[in-house]
């Protein structure tokens, strides 16, 4: 293979990668504090309309990113209340988001282009990919890995901390003991159910961020069904994942480079059909993820935190 | 009746009062005078006798998952993976219907039993993924709901794509003798209305008359006393999600051979995901599931035909259902009103 077209693969891979680690790292946080929280597709599709809708009328993809961070929380907090303070079924509430979202996203985009018209085929601002100064000139790494979105950059910033903070800080100790054993870590003086509440909507903050990225960074537009079940497969990344931010790299980065691959396969004229190349992605990520997660499921791996899908109630016994 | 007896019968009128509430406050939001949208809605739904069919031919797949995650849920078992069932019943179906050829009863006979074969299978992967592998039943199902849908477009893809090329967006239309009886000019077939009451009934014998549904109930609500008392896990989960999985499917054959007439890309288009939600707004009991589903029907095909009518999104019916749950899920303080049995809130890591 050529430096060009390696160059190339990497450049879609970590793309067509970003918008997933952002929501796969939203469900990994929301689900390490024990909330189950199957609204993500719901939330990523709000957060991608939100965010062209803001920035197609503010004229800065800054503020639509304000926006989806901001539609993200919100949502979330919707499902951390019911989830927390009403105990109420989380997988329900889950499920009501994502359809919620999904209809709502799709009415914003019927509505919300200019005079009330559709959003649909409207361009706006956007993120465009910036090389980095020095690092851009790395031969393969550089004019790949230091050739994106600001969102992208801000990832290789996220990530480190992200996964720092879980297992290296106070914070991130408390985070996961309320969820794996919720009544200890409230023993200890940890608030539970605020812990849940803020990591809650955290998650669905990054969860608006990865939608952002599709309407602003990675496909600059508003389509209906604009994420495409990415929500759904970064649900099942952080199995795939264990739970661990760095091997939801692995994860997203495998599902973008397949992305990448049949986009160079179909510029080579092949002929196999669009849209089986189109779901390769995803037939390749569900197979290598159920292959793993049984595998480490056998041999007793699987690290899902204990209290996972449990609302927690201090006068309950668990 | 007291007062208080009042409002315990009113009170499950609150989230829908409050979803209208909050869907007009959107529609206003969006300049869309709320009368013209819920007038447009009823229209859509009851307008003429056509789209009335429509609403009960809709509400079949919709009442046979339902009907089916009863019985899973009864067992304790969240079978999200409802989704994928329906969609590969209908593959199974459409298997049939393209590549046999046989008199007309015994091949519609054939659709719905591997229709049926199909679901259950499907179910029953996930069933043992759970008890052999410990991923859970949520985990293992939706997975599986996105490997049915990839499966899917490959076929509409590749092996069964249209002679001229096609559009990718389904297959060609089954042989007349393949697909259900309808009535007149609607997608509801007769049979299928027959089928979903039989499944109806099943469901509620199994979980009042058998000693299987004992079991099950017994499973669902302790499963390690159940044990103890000799019931074995392991068995019942996986007949439990199967059934459930066999009503999916053949709600998956009811879409492909009278909803459709072929097997088109969303051929479930988010049907398991509704029945769940049923299920639960109708208390997990078989008896309020038609009702249940019959609105949820009457709301979602309402707004399809709105779409045609006005300019209003057919986004509308996901956007009022959504709401009610979400309101249903804060108004249902169950446990201290007593009207709703306490099933869900368990771990998934503790298997």
């Amino acid at each position: 293979m050529t430096e060009a077209l390696i160059v190339s693969i990497l450049i879609i891979t970590i793309r067509a990668g970003t918008s997933l680690l952002y929501a796969t790292l939203g469900e990994i946080y929301t689900e390490r504090v024990g909330i189950l929280n199957l609204g993500v597709e719901g939330i990523m599709m709000m957060g991608a309309a939100t965010a062209f809708a803001v920035s197609y009328h503010s004229g800065s993809a800054w503020i639509g990113l304000l926006g989806a961070v901001l539609v993200g929380g919100l949502l979330a907090l919707i499902h951390a209340f019911l989830s927390n303070t009403m105990r109420a079924d989380q997988v329900v509430s889950g499920l009501a988001l994502t359809i919620f979202g999904t209809g709502l996203a799709s009415f914003m985009g019927q509505r919300l282009g200019p005079g009330g018209t559709t959003m649909v085929g409207l361009q706006g601002p956007k993120f465009v990919r910036t090389p980095l100064p020095l690092l851009s000139d790395i031969p393969i790494l550089g004019p790949s890995f230091f050739n994106q979105d600001v969102l992208t950059y801000g990832l290789y910033l996220l990530l480190p901390l992200l996964w720092f903070f879980l297992y290296r800080t106070q914070p991130g100790l408390h985070l996961r003991a309320v969820g794996e054993k919720p009544l200890a870590a409230d023993a200890m003086g940890v608030p539970v159910i605020r812990t849940r509440y803020i990591y809650t909507i955290f998650g669905g903050m990054l969860m608006g961020v990865a939608g952002a990225h599709l309407s602003l960074g990675y496909l600059q537009g508003w389509a209906d069904n604009i994420t495409g079940g990415r929500g759904w497969i970064a649900i099942a990344l952080v199995i795939f994942a264990t739970w661990d931010p760095l091997r939801a790299v692995i994860g997203a980065m495998l599902f973008g480079g397949i992305n990448a691959i049949q986009f160079r396969m179909q510029a080579a004229g092949t002929t196999i059909p669009a849209p089986f190349l189109n779901m390769m992605p995803y037939i390749f990520t569900i197979v290598v993820l159920v292959i793993i997660t049984w595998w480490e499921a056998i041999s007793k791996r699987l690290g899902a935190p204990a209290a996972l899908g449990l609302p927690y109630a201090r006068e309950e016994k668990h | 009746m007291t007062g208080r007896a009042w409002l315990r019968r009113l009170w499950p009128l609150a989230p829908v009062l409050g979803a209208l509430v909050i869907t007009s406050g959107l529609l206003l939001l969006f300049g869309v005078s709320p009368f013209e949208g819920f007038g447009a809605l009823l229209q859509g739904a009851f307008g003429t006798e056509a789209k009335v069919l429509s609403v009960a031919a809709f509400w079949v797949p919709l009442t046979l998952a339902a009907a089916g995650l009863v019985v899973a849920f009864t067992a304790g078992l969240w079978n999200i993976g409802v989704e994928g069932q329906i969609v590969m019943g209908a593959v199974a179906s459409s298997w049939l219907a393209l590549r046999f050829d046989a008199p007309r009863p015994i091949l519609l006979v054939a659709e719905i039993l591997v229709a049926m074969a199909a679901g259950a299978l499907w179910a029953g992967v996930v069933a043992i993924f759970k008890t052999r592998g410990g991923v859970h039943e949520i985990f293992g199902g939706l997975a599986l709901n996105n490997i049915a849908i990839i499966f899917t477009n490959y076929l509409i893809s590749g092996p069964w794509q249209p002679p001229e090329g096609g559009t990718f967006r389904g297959t060609v239309p089954f042989p007349e003798k393949a697909l259900f009886p309808l009535l007149g000019v609607s997608r509801l077939s007769p049979l299928s209305i027959a089928l979903t009451l039989g499944a109806l009934a099943a469901v509620y014998f199994i979980l009042r008359g058998t000693y299987w549904g004992l079991k099950l109930d017994a499973l669902g609500r302790n499963p390690k006393s159940a044990f103890l008392l000799g019931v074995s896990s392991e068995r019942e989960m996986i007949l439990a999600m199967m059934f459930c999985g066999a009503l999916a499917g053949l709600g998956g054959s009811v879409r492909v051979l009278s909803w459709f007439d072929s097997l088109r890309q969303s051929i479930s288009g988010g049907i398991g995901f509704l029945a769940l939600l049923v299920v639960m707004l109708a208390l997990f009991r078989v008896v309020l599931v038609p009702f249940v589903a019959f609105f949820f029907s009457a709301v979602l095909s309402g707004s399809i035909s709105l779409q045609l009518r006005t300019q209003l999104h057919s986004s509308l019916g996901g956007i009022l259902t959504s709401v009610m749950v979400l309101l249903v899920l804060l108004f249902g303080d169950y446990r201290q009103l007593g009207i709703f049995g306490s099933r869900g809130g368990k771990a998934l890591a503790d298997e």
